[in-house]
């Protein structure tokens, strides 16, 4: 019995879990310390509630490790369709708290489906790229990923809750790039959807900045009645130069039909992009390009966590001293800006450790995914690591204000229980990989 | 095995596309590490300023103005305060100290409908300012307001009050154009001001004394440090600095003496200035129509200050100073002492007066005297104010002789009063009005020159200082209304203001004995004889200018009397006075009783 589980334990890689470990710890250091007010001298005791979900995660993420990875890839489409029931039943029903029904109550706890959606999607589209992977080059094959990602995006959108949808689509990326998909393919999908983002945002920076406009060609554009003629005409022209393709088969069509096709598809969808996005939406992303946009919204927090991070120098404030997390200046400080706090009582030497913890545990997913043997494996291994990479992006990247403010957990150091220990599960995944490997 | 080479090739391909994300991994870290370099290290010092001004709500100490006294100062009786503070709080708020919009919407919300204010128009206002200054929604607040506010904390999150001295002017209107008042810094002031240390938030002179000596009346204002959190609660608090209080003002005016010369001008629109030429010092000055400073110091008052502003009477014109007028009859002795010093004339040459002179040209012209004066010489022309007389003597000496010296007696030049704003007269020039009005200086434009009509224009303040020019034998020294400056608790004086010489005109002694005794003669038994009576013995001129407009001959005339006394003393003990009323009826009727006024007081109060 011993044996079993001392033999069982070599098979972990134990700087991985020491490392995670250490990143939970942090974590509950500092949610401790945001939940400390000064003024009143009491704990709001988040941090017994996050004691419990790493608990928790711990025990999942080892038993989890101990089911062959490829059992999990065979049930996929099953944890895929139950998991997306809950979160359809959230979408609808789910508890609504601060104007998002993410959260569905089971009475004494509460889990939030977005999050587990993660990883069953990734669990499903790697199991499906494994299936395809001899015929992904085709651009037909891209559909069913298409739908497997835009049906989840889409319900958490409408929660909504748009952090997390966007997680979604550098994971999906990451994953056809993994997969084999075609560069081209990729390239023209990213082509299309920059156009179709970029155009709206202009089209609100040069409103809401107060540009004036009246008459002439951006109120034209305004009208979308422009977008969709040049979206119109430029789609004739590559209509007419794949006919010519067709017929003559030369390049020069190919390099015509390609890119005025790209152009076409990214102004249409950007008409409808303007129309689904919300103002506020919009709004936030240009308010992550110049905060001073808006000192009081959204641009407040991104104007705070700057001066949280900068302020902590290279020592730090020290534990329980920072005046910007401390004195509430810090919004969201237990979740979306918790590097903020770190940075801030522990300095720059603490932020840095916390970037070379996740460093390492990036660098071991990484060695994960490029031993493996079998492709669905590799897939799934890559995939959990990008999740990671684009969480600790996305968040860090927001704190330190290089990336718009989403609303989007740090990896094992946010609080928050479904976010935890869909993370612990995930590397629970990565270790049943690893130990399968050797 | 062609399958399996295919596998082997995938294989491979998903490796190398897993190194192009380990190399995105690495790019990332990268950069986040430059950025932590660059935010915590290079800017480290920069963002710990601002968090620090996060947190720390410093409370302005604010320093108390120095107050402000007439020339009767002394530090052993009960003093006659001109400018002094009184107790009263401001209530304040500061934007950026608030986490939600909707908060900061309620809080002024409630501020507004318990202060009674326009919610919208403050509004607009708070957003176009910078949402971590310090916002003043109401300045001079009784004590009940606050105590309601800091009783009722949760309907007005993060509106604060502090203690804000509110200065008071306890004689109203009497010195409102020489004291002048404070007011709120302007967005413009604000820039000037800045670098020499002017807080968004402070008051400064507006006008008058208030503004020429803003820097040694403020002080230096302390602060409470006091860090707060983000919902404003107080986590602790120290002095940062203790205020350091402005240094007072004696005045080298005298309140009777502007009392009088307040009363006597009455309802009329004018000016009034009591100097002593030996020194410069200022012993009244009053402009009419006029306003009540208390009143537009408080931002409360937009309302009266507008009034005030679009009042067509421009009560904020300081008339001694910022008005010219044609200087009339009292310009005669400009000519006069042109004449004498050019010596193209003899004082005892005669002129018949028959009523009018008639300038011979293509067209005859006539000029009128107000009466005919008969034979007179130069003493009975200044006494009688004969025009005729006048405008023969302009004639002979050529208008530019009399432009000159209008300039050399200093005319069109600024006397350098230490109140802000002063305008100078204007001397017109045949360049000039060919430049104009397209036409050369014709005869008749001397004519009108040598009586002090037509183009010219002077100051009240300008005469001043040419009358002072008569008096000290063409020293004139620069009008000035301190004299001392005094520590705060009025135990010591730390600079006391010593005349300064603003010029010296090289005038013959025999030249202003002349026009000395004209002036003498005119009291005597000449236009100003209601002052003949007076202990002291006046000399004096009066003057009637008439106005452009010809239809209400009547009103539209100016009044002078510019005079001094006594006349056969050392200038040391001579007090000089210009009176101007704007569409008084005439200067004898209407200057001169004011010049007596003044003069009775003047006496009564031991000048002389």
């Amino acid at each position: 019995m011993f044996k079993t589980i001392r033999s069982s334990f070599q098979e972990y890689d134990i700087k991985l879990l020491i490392s995670i470990i250490a990143l939970i710890l942090i974590g509950i250091i500092t949610i401790y310390a945001t939940g400390f007010d000064p003024i009143e001298k009491v704990n709001s005791g988040l941090y017994k509630k996050q004691l419990l979900w790493f608990i928790l995660g711990i025990i999942c993420m080892f038993a989890i490790s101990r089911v062959h990875y490829r059992i999990l890839g065979d049930y996929s489409l099953y944890i895929y369709l139950v998991v997306l029931f809950f979160l359809i039943l959230t979408t609808i029903f789910g508890a609504k708290i601060r104007n998002t029904r993410a959260w569905i109550n089971f009475g004494f706890f509460a889990i939030q489906p977005s999050e587990f959606m993660k990883l069953a999607t990734i669990l499903l589209l790697s199991k499906y790229l494994e299936l395809r992977q001899f015929d992904i080059k085709r651009l037909r094959e891209l559909f069913i990923p298409f739908a497997i990602v835009g049906v989840p995006v889409l319900l958490i959108y409408m929660q909504p809750d748009f952090g997390t949808a966007m997680i979604f689509i550098p994971i999906f990326f990451a994953l056809l790039f993994l997969g084999g998909a075609d560069i081209l393919q990729l390239i023209s999908i990213l082509g299309v959807a920059t156009i179709a983002l970029f155009v709206p945002m202009m089209l609100t920076y040069i409103e809401w900045s107060g540009i004036n406009i009246s008459g002439g060609f951006f109120s034209f554009l305004k009208g979308n009645e422009l977008l969709y003629i040049i979206s119109g005409s430029l789609l004739a022209v590559s209509i007419i130069s794949f006919i010519l393709y067709f017929f003559f088969n030369s390049k020069v069509y190919r390099a015509i039909y390609i890119p005025s096709f790209i152009i076409s598809a990214g102004l249409f969808l950007s008409v409808i992009i303007q129309k689904f996005l919300k103002e506020y939406q919009k709004r936030r992303i240009l308010v992550f390009l110049n905060p001073d946009l808006d000192p009081y919204g959204s641009g407040y927090n991104v104007i705070q966590s700057k001066i949280a991070i900068g302020s902590g120098g290279i020592i730090g404030k020290g534990f329980l001293k920072g005046s910007q997390s401390q004195l509430g200046f810090l919004p969201e400080k237990s979740t979306d800006f918790i590097f903020s706090v770190i940075s801030e009582e522990w300095g720059f030497i603490g932020a840095v450790i916390v970037l070379l913890l996740f460093g390492y545990v990036l660098y071991k997913g990484f060695m994960i995914a490029l031993k493996t043997q079998d492709k669905f494996g590799m897939l799934l291994a890559g995939g959990i690591t990008c999740m990671i990479f684009f969480h600790v992006i996305i968040n860090i990247g927001m704190a330190l204000g290089i990336m718009p403010v989403t609303g989007l957990p740090l990896t094992f150091l946010s609080y928050g229980g479904s976010n935890l220990i869909m993370s612990l599960l995930s590397i629970g995944i990565l270790i049943s990989i690893d130990s399968r490997t050797r | 095995m062609q399958f399996a080479s295919v596998r082997t090739k995938i294989i491979e391909e998903f490796r190398k596309r897993l190194y192009v994300i380990g190399i995105i991994i690495i790019c990332m870290f990268a950069i986040f590490f430059l950025q932590l370099i660059n935010l915590q290290i290079f800017q480290g010092r920069e963002f710990s300023e601002k968090s620090r001004m996060n947190m720390e709500n410093n409370i302005p100490l604010p320093a108390s103005r120095g107050e402000i006294y007439d020339r009767n100062f002394s530090t052993d009786k009960q003093n006659i305060v001109l400018a002094t503070n009184r107790p009263a709080f401001n209530i304040i708020v500061i934007p950026a100290q608030y986490k939600e919009k909707n908060q900061f919407y309620y809080a002024i919300k409630n501020i507004c409908a318990l202060l009674q204010l326009p919610y919208e128009e403050i509004l607009t206002d708070l957003k176009s300012t910078n949402p971590y200054n310090r916002y003043i929604i109401q300045e001079d607040v009784p004590f009940d307001i606050v105590v309601t506010i800091a009783t009722n904390q949760d309907k007005f999150p993060n509106i604060m009050w502090e203690d804000a001295p509110v200065r008071v002017y306890p004689f109203n209107n009497m010195f409102s154009h020489v004291i002048g008042y404070i007011g709120s810094l302007t967005k413009e002031e604000y820039n000037t001001y800045k670098d020499v240390g002017y807080k968004y938030y402070q008051k400064i002179g507006k006008a008058g004394i208030e503004r020429q000596y803003d820097s040694i009346l403020r002080g230096v204002d302390g602060y409470v440090r006091r860090i707060v959190d983000a919902k404003n609660r107080t986590e602790g608090e120290e002095i940062g600095q203790h205020p350091k209080s402005g240094y007072n003002i004696v005045l080298t005016l005298d309140y009777d003496v502007q009392k009088t010369a307040y009363t006597a001008l009455g309802d009329n629109r004018g000016s009034v200035i009591v100097m002593k030429p030996a020194t410069g010092e200022i012993i009244s000055i009053v402009s009419k129509p006029d306003y009540d400073p208390n009143l537009i110091i408080s931002k409360n008052n937009i309302k009266i200050i507008t009034e005030l502003n679009n009042d067509k009477n421009k009560p904020f014109l300081n008339r001694a100073i910022q008005s010219r007028y044609p200087p009339a009859s009292t310009f005669k002795l400009v000519t006069s002492i042109a004449a004498l010093e050019e010596e193209k004339w003899d004082p005892a040459i005669t002129r018949y007066c028959p009523g009018k002179y008639t300038l011979k040209g293509y067209v005859d012209r006539d000029f009128y005297c107000y009466q005919a004066h008969g034979s007179v010489n130069l003493l009975w022309a200044i006494a009688r104010s004969c025009s005729v007389y006048f405008y023969q003597l302009g004639l002979k000496l050529g208008p530019t002789t009399i432009f000159n010296y209008a300039g050399y007696l200093g005319l069109a030049e600024t006397s350098g009063i230490d109140i802000p704003g002063e305008i100078t007269g204007f001397i017109p020039s045949k360049k000039w009005k060919l430049k104009t009005f397209g036409q050369p200086w014709f005869d008749g434009d001397t004519v009108n020159l040598s009586i002090g009509q037509g183009f010219i224009l002077v100051t009240p303040i300008g005469m001043m200082d040419f009358l002072s020019a008569i008096v000290n034998s063409g020293v004139v020294f620069k009008p000035h209304c301190i004299k001392e400056i005094r520590s705060i608790d009025n135990t010591s004086v730390v600079s006391v203001v010593i005349p300064e010489k603003l010029r010296e005109i090289p005038l013959s002694p025999t030249t202003l004995n002349t026009i000395k005794q004209g002036m003498r003669m005119a009291v005597v038994n000449g236009t100003a004889a209601r002052l003949g009576y007076l202990k002291v013995q006046m000399c004096g001129k009066t003057g009637t200018a008439q106005t452009r407009s010809k239809r209400q001959e009547d009103v539209s005339q100016h009044a002078w009397f510019v005079g001094f006394g006594p006349y056969d003393s050392h200038p040391e003990k001579v007090v000089a006075i210009v009176v101007m009323v704007e569409y008084g009826i005439a200067g004898a009727a209407t200057a001169v009783p004011i010049a007596e006024q003044v003069f009775t007081t003047l006496i009564k109060k031991g000048y002389f």
